[in-house]
């Protein structure tokens, strides 16, 4: 089908230009980017904006570049307007509201965080891929296909930088492995594993040496949907693989082809963007009445987005503190569960066993 | 004699004593007996209970409160059967819930709210339940336009939109539909969205294949923000600020997928539709407009800072955005140690 070819067309010419980071032109929903911590969510700062919240009118404040529709004027209320003296008032009220909640908030946290802690004692992998089995058999049934969202940290922080985006990806690839489960879609915002795709391969030979021993490393492949790419378990094996092709050992290269689990890497150029790109390649199409408009179906794009994007993940795992999806392919969440621990900020095996654990318990029916 | 009249006055005196005690207690009796049916008939409760409401709500519209507030009410069904009544009072008091709720948004500021009413894919429920909620909708639909075109009324100038692929809606519901949406179009302070048939696949797709023809026949080009623009949800197409699940799924169930993919806070929440009340609300609500709060102070800056900052006429302390090195004022004159300069 021609639509096909116009669409990869489309994907090689785009990705030169791909991957400017615009994490920071987004604006995160506000609970998780303000337990998320860092230097600008210390507790001093936090309190002074709860109290310096007196003197402002909130309400009239844009938050984003994006213009809101209409601005509600503070203490408009009923259409009359409310007085200086009474809206001080009610903002005084509010900031103590505010105080108590966030005294409550913080116990609550702080009970969060204990309990997380007692968790990760709890479910300690211990770099045994045997015990991480044997939690899994428990379970009634497992996800076909599993998506985890992974996001840089600050540099300064403990595992934050790309070494430490490296290392917590590498580490859900040893566990979906053990798990026994073959896709594991890695999401981050900015495509960053996408761009070091070469250090990420490394980085999980290593961690699964560390897991299985490095005689016997399970094979993998890593599939880059947007720019239609696949690589094969580390970079070193490449041109082993070069040399056995010319070699013409076919019947070797297609056994090492054989992977216990294939990895996909999206960022945000595979959510909306990729929709509206499917939209143009078919309007073109359309327009030199190569595609009639009557052709287009559900069941044409759903086959298209799942091959330009992947597959539904049946279990979407976030490892922040408050569920934020960040740009996932809007297409591909329609019946994903969710999982993620309140106030949790780490990749930690605790959440990934509980998500499974989620997952086994739930019951599906569409509609019903 | 004298004592004669000493008795009368004494006579008379008890009398008027007895009758000011009666009179008295009567009064306290009454006056207790309504005391009593005053604090414990429903009204006071009720008002006691509204005033409290609109107190709080008083405090919260000081906040920044969120512009898309989105629900999807699931446990309708459970709540029926937890209660061992008939599937249908449990969609009827679905259906009270919703309205409340829509109610005490409007009056916090909420611009739009929008609801899961109806599932394209609840068509595959027994065609009974389906039939009841058809009904439902229809009756529905009648009290909401009364309500918005009663200026008493709480729900007053709010704009009623159905969305959702209606061709699989029978005749007469559609000419309904299109009835009552033409009544209610002029409210422009608030729009209250009903998903009704709809799953957001099908919004997507719909949107795409309209994109599509617009461009063959017009030439109109298609950007992310057109497209954005063109789905079901008018000028709130682009995000949904705050997403609420009822009942204990987390999952969207193909709903709002464009709309709250990316910034939308989602909320899930065990207590089964029916039984999601105002206190469960406003404490969402009044966790979303704590974090915005902090989110904001630390995106602005405070008031304190900024207006300290202009007093003094200090300029750029902050990186507020990128500028053009050119645009700097000319730094001071550059000289070498050996005083050559140019």
């Amino acid at each position: 089908m021609g639509i096909k070819e116009e669409s990869c067309y489309l994907q090689r010419q785009s990705s030169d230009e791909e991957c400017i980071p615009i994490a920071a032109t987004r604006v995160p929903p506000p609970q998780g980017s303000v337990l998320k911590g860092g230097e600008v969510n210390s507790k001093s700062r936090i309190i002074k904006a709860v109290t310096e919240s007196v003197l402002w009118d909130q309400r009239n404040t844009e938050i984003d570049n994006v213009s809101r529709s209409s601005s509600a004027t503070s203490g408009e209320f009923w259409g009359k307007k409310m007085g200086k003296f009474e809206s001080f008032f009610y903002r005084i009220l509010l900031v103590m509201l505010y105080i108590s909640y966030g005294l409550f908030r913080y116990g609550q946290y702080q009970y969060n965080r204990m309990r997380l802690r007692i968790l990760n004692l709890i479910y300690n992998p211990a770099n045994t891929p045997q015990l991480i089995r044997q939690d899994v058999m428990k379970l009634q049934k497992i996800p076909k296909r599993l998506a985890a969202i992974v996001e840089m940290k600050p540099v300064g922080d403990l595992g934050g930088g790309l070494k430490g985006l490296l290392n917590d990806s590498s580490e859900l690839v040893c566990w979906t492995v053990s798990a026994g489960i073959k896709h594991l879609v890695l999401y981050d915002f900015d495509g960053v594993l996408k761009k070091n795709v070469n250090e990420l391969r490394n980085e999980i030979h290593s961690q699964l040496s560390k897991y299985y021993g490095p005689s016997n490393v399970p094979r993998y492949a890593i599939k880059i949907p947007h720019s239609n790419k696949i690589y094969f378990n580390d970079p070193n094996t490449d041109k082993e693989n070069e040399n056995n092709a010319s070699g013409g050992d076919q019947e070797k290269t297609q056994e090492k082809k054989k992977v216990s689990i294939e990895i996909s890497l999206l960022s945000n150029r595979d959510g909306r963007e990729t929709i509206v790109d499917l939209t143009k390649t078919m309007a073109d199409l359309c327009a030199s009445n190569d595609l009639a408009i009557s052709d287009i179906s559900m069941q044409l794009i759903d086959s298209e987005l799942t091959q330009l994007v992947g597959q539904e993940p049946d279990l979407l795992l976030y490892f922040g503190p408050s569920l934020d999806l960040q740009g996932f392919p809007p297409w591909h969440i329609r019946l994903t569960e969710f999982y993620w621990e309140t106030d949790n900020n780490e990749v930690t095996y605790s959440v990934f066993i509980r998500g499974l654990n989620q997952y086994a318990g739930c019951k599906m029916n569409v509609g019903k | 004699m004298f004592l004669n009249a000493i008795e009368a006055q004494i006579k008379w005196g008890i009398m008027l004593f007895q009758e000011i005690i009666h009179q008295v207690g009567t009064l306290i009796r009454l006056s207790f007996h309504q005391m009593f049916d005053w604090i414990f008939g429903l009204t006071l409760i009720n008002t006691a209970y509204k005033k409290i409401q609109s107190f709080l709500i008083n405090i919260l519209s000081m906040a920044p409160v969120p512009e898309h507030v989105s629900f999807i009410m699931d446990g309708n069904r459970r709540y029926a059967k937890s209660r061992n009544l008939p599937l249908k009072k449990g969609h009827e008091a679905g259906g009270i819930t919703l309205l409340t709720l829509v109610y005490i948004c409007k009056k916090i500021g909420v611009k739009c709210v929008s609801a899961y009413a109806f599932s394209i894919e609840n068509f595959n429920r027994s065609k009974e339940e389906v039939d009841t909620l058809m009904n439902l909708f229809a009756i529905k639909l009648d009290e909401f336009a009364r309500r918005a075109n009663d200026y008493k009324d709480p729900l007053y100038g709010s704009k009623l939109k159905i969305v959702g692929d209606k061709d699989m809606l029978s005749e007469e519901l559609r000419e309904k539909i299109k009835k009552v949406e033409e009544i209610t179009k002029n409210g422009d302070d608030f729009t209250f969205f009903v998903c009704f048939p709809y799953t957001s696949r099908n919004e997507i797709f719909h949107t795409m294949k309209n994109s599509v023809e617009s461009y063959v026949k017009d030439a109109n080009p298609i950007t992310l923000s057109s497209f954005s623009r063109n789905m079901f949800f008018d000028k709130y197409s682009n995000r949904c600020d705050l997403l609420i699940r009822t009942s204990g799924h987390n999952r969207f169930s193909d709903y709002m997928l464009w709309q709250s993919h990316e910034n939308a806070t989602i909320e899930f929440h065990d207590k089964l539709w029916p039984n999601f009340g105002f206190f469960l609300m406003y404490l969402i609500i009044l966790r979303w407009s704590f974090f915005s709060t902090i989110q904001r102070f630390n995106q602005n800056g405070g008031p304190l800072g900024k207006g300290l900052l202009r007093r003094f006429h200090v300029f750029h302390l902050r990186k507020d955005s990128f500028i053009n090195v050119d645009s700097f004022p000319e730094p001071p004159i550059s000289v070498s140690i050996t005083g050559e300069a140019n």
